[in-house]
């Protein structure tokens, strides 16, 4: 079975963090991004994945050369040259998706997190006998989505509304699919929207089946939703395997700690927190809701909440960090000083008091 | 010098609750004159400076407080120097120099050649001696503690010209529209006993001058009634004034520092100007420690021998922390006050801040401002028994008392 990732362009939603690495290297969860997919798709028994990407497809391959043998999974690019919204690079990446198997194939947006049930949707999928079937969610507002009205009981989408100002439904397109090929020979080689030109297509011949994703769901593609999703993530983490979780007296919620990092006497710990690896956090430090990555150091007596710190930054002394700070890679927070929403680009010294939200370039 | 049984009163003027508002919300637990500045309360700077006057006989609080507000303090302070200490409550404000007429007679029971005049809510290094000496020789009636200062600040104070060879006073203007000069009158003076005659001019005057628009008409019994009452005779205005020029008033410059103490983030920087000068006059008084048997201290800091500071918390530079406060571990304080009987806990941090008494700052809180003390949220303050929860952040904010905060705050005024 194949697989394709729509990892698409530069991620700005996601700077500082994209300043450095592309955006599905991002780590969530102590993972990047990306490899929550390919392992999910892996766990399935897919043997080839395509990333659909348009900028540094290099650095993508590099890194992902190393899980390419660890997990024995095949990994390629397919690099559009011109951005193809959300069907073309489908058209683009026709021959590496199409086999003489006449199976189906996973179609994944990389910036959502969620627990995919791509077992059951391969089941679901067999069931229908159409020839797409895509995964949607329940949201609150889905006035702020694309709505997909479906049959209840069957799951047959009736049609894609975008946006709508009157409620229609609550079930939204979840950026997970499982594709007949034949879909393919629905696409053109030029940039189009899955949702508004191929669905609704499939749809009019009945051919359309949506899945309710059971568990949760979020688009991690900026900041803030990030924070949330990890909340998700880990709410499910503490459902499904709740041994990947920290223990002790010093953690509150739900916590990830790599093996590799270092906690001091006296912290509070959680909930919503992940420590990555190689990470020093001294002691009398306080961490909410926030991600630590790779290499930080959080020095004594330091306050984090709802901010995400980048790879080998360190937080000073008495610092405290909160309100959706987000500090790109390599940047330093000087003994006590305090960030309210501070946005720091990469390899910055933070001298003084961030007292309301800004960029710092 | 002068000779052995010449003697010399000082009085310092404390004003009263009505005045000193600016002070609030710091002052409606205390007066202002009380309140701690490097650990000593504001009074005790220029009290402790009259100290080095000889043959002094008596020091006055003059003020319209209550006389149990202050009982405790100047019977302390009366054991301690050696020197009696008496406050005298005035019925209601005379001004100034109105208040000094005012107890006219139990100043002069000592018979004193010089009375010193000193104003509380000046913070400077009161260099009395050099005064006294330099008034003696000029042979004036008074002197005044002059200083200079930037040609934009001036107007907000008493603005003069001083002879430059002769030191004598030329010209006073209070608070002028346009710039007169950028040497200022420090609220800080020396008299000899003449100064009452000089008062007592001023009130006959304006006694007359009430009497004739009396008969006159309508019109001027309405002015005259908005004008000052007799009685109430402002050094500044009515002395300093008229008499500029008339080689009666002689000035006295200083070097040192100075500053008004009007509004509580003054406050922080006077403990700080106070704290520094204790390095010269009291090492004594301020704290160390490398924070291994005791806190690490770092700069100017006093703390309060009932206080307890875990070793493992960080303080300085420029901190008092009075009597009972109890400093937890990790706890790191800069710039600030800490009042009696605080508890800040553990991990929480105090920068430019005045925590008032009783107030508890919860884990990993945060009390913070940016340390302008002329801008009015400056400098953060919170009044009386003032909870803050466990990280809860307090940003440039001023607290009134007895209120629990659960949620951050920036820039507000929490009623």
């Amino acid at each position: 079975m194949k697989a394709l990732i729509l990892v698409g362009g530069f991620g700005t939603r996601l700077r500082p963090l994209t300043l450095s690495v592309p955006k599905p290297l991002v780590d969530f969860a102590n993972k990047p991004m990306i490899l929550h997919q390919i392992e999910a798709l892996k766990a399935i028994g897919v043997s080839e994945v395509v990333l659909a990407i348009n900028y540094q497809p290099e650095v993508m391959l590099n890194f992902l050369k190393d899980f390419e043998t660890n997990l024995g999974i095949k990994i390629t690019c397919s690099q559009e040259t011109e951005p193809l919204g959300t069907a073309g690079p489908l058209a683009l990446a026709r021959d590496k998706l199409i086999d003489d198997s006449g199976e189906p194939f996973f179609v994944l947006n990389s910036d959502v997190i969620s627990e995919y049930p791509l077992k059951e949707m391969i089941a679901f999928h067999k069931a229908h006998g159409g020839e797409a079937s895509i995964m949607v969610t329940k949201v609150d507002e889905p006035s702020k989505y694309g709505v997909v009205v479906m049959e209840q009981s069957t799951g047959k989408v009736e049609k894609f509304v975008e946006k709508p100002k009157l409620f229609v439904g609550n079930k939204i397109n979840a950026g997970v699919y499982l594709l007949n090929p034949s879909v393919l020979d629905r696409i053109e080689l030029r940039p189009t929207s899955i949702e508004k030109e191929v669905f609704p297509k499939i749809a009019a011949e009945k051919k359309l089946f949506a899945m309710v994703l059971p568990g949760f769901w979020m688009d991690i593609g900026q900041p803030r939703d990030y924070i949330t999703g990890l909340r998700l993530y880990l709410d499910s983490l503490r459902k499904n395997s709740p041994s990947k979780l920290a223990t002790g007296p010093h953690i509150v919620g739900n916590v990830i700690v790599d093996e590799s990092a270092k906690i001091g006497e006296g912290c509070l710990i959680g909930p919503d927190v992940a420590i990555g690896p190689g990470c020093i956090v001294e002691s009398g430090v306080r961490l909410s809701r926030c991600t630590v990555m790779r290499g930080v150091r959080v020095k004594k007596h330091a306050c984090i909440s709802s901010s995400i710190i980048g790879w080998h930054s360190t937080v000073g002394q008495w610092a405290r960090v909160e309100n959706m700070t987000i500090l790109g890679e390599d940047v330093h927070v000087c003994d006590e000083i305090y960030s309210n929403g501070g946005v720091v680009l990469p390899h910055k010294e933070i001298k003084s008091s961030i007292l309301k939200p800004e960029i710092v370039m | 010098m002068g000779s052995a049984d010449e003697r010399v009163v000082a009085v310092i003027m404390v004003g009263g609750p009505t005045k000193g508002t600016r002070f609030r919300p710091l002052s409606l637990n205390i007066p202002k004159p009380l309140f701690p500045l490097a650990g000593q309360p504001m009074v005790h700077h220029p009290i402790w400076a009259c100290k080095t006057i000889p043959n002094l006989a008596q020091i006055y609080l003059v003020g319209f407080y209550e006389e149990r507000e202050f009982a405790l303090y100047v019977s302390s302070i009366s054991n301690e120097l050696k020197v009696p200490v008496r406050y005298l409550k005035e019925d209601k404000p005379h001004g100034s120099a109105g208040g000094l007429y005012n107890f006219r007679d139990l100043i002069m029971e000592d018979n004193p050649s010089h009375i010193f005049l000193l104003n509380c809510d000046v913070c400077c290094s009161f260099p009395l001696p050099g005064m006294l000496e330099a008034h003696r020789r000029y042979g004036g009636m008074g002197t005044v503690l002059v200083i200079k200062v930037s040609a934009e600040s001036a107007n907000q104070f008493g603005e003069l010209v001083a002879d430059p060879v002769t030191n004598e006073l030329l010209h006073y203007t209070e608070k002028p529209e346009t710039f007169v000069s950028d040497r200022i009158n420090c609220g800080v003076y020396i008299f000899t006993p003449e100064i009452f005659t000089a008062i007592q001019g001023v009130s006959t005057q304006r006694k007359d001058r009430a009497n004739l628009r009396r008969v006159s008409s309508f019109e001027a019994l309405q002015s005259a009634t908005r004008s000052l009452p007799t009685d109430f005779v402002r050094l500044d205005q009515d002395i300093l004034s008229p008499l500029a020029g008339k080689k009666q008033l002689y000035t006295y410059e200083t070097l040192d520092f100075w500053e008004q103490i009007k509004t509580p983030g003054m406050s922080l920087k006077c403990s700080a100007l106070y704290l520094a000068q204790f390095r010269f006059t009291s090492p004594h008084l301020l704290a160390s420690g490398d924070g291994t048997k005791s806190a690490a201290i770092t700069g100017d800091v006093f703390v309060h021998p009932s206080a307890k500071l875990h070793p493992t918390a960080k303080i300085g530079p420029n901190v008092s922390i009075s009597a009972n406060a109890r400093i937890g571990a990790g706890v790191r304080l800069i710039s600030c006050i800490i009042l009696d009987d605080v508890e800040i806990k553990e991990n929480a941090v105090v920068i430019h801040a005045i925590v008032g008494w009783k107030s508890s700052i919860g884990r990993w809180s945060r009390v913070q401002a940016s340390g302008d003390y002329n801008a009015k949220l400056g400098v953060t303050i919170l009044g009386e028994a003032v909870t803050v929860e466990d990280e809860v952040v307090v940003i440039n904010s001023i607290v009134l008392p007895n209120k629990t905060l659960n949620v951050s705050v920036q820039e507000e005024i929490i009623l």
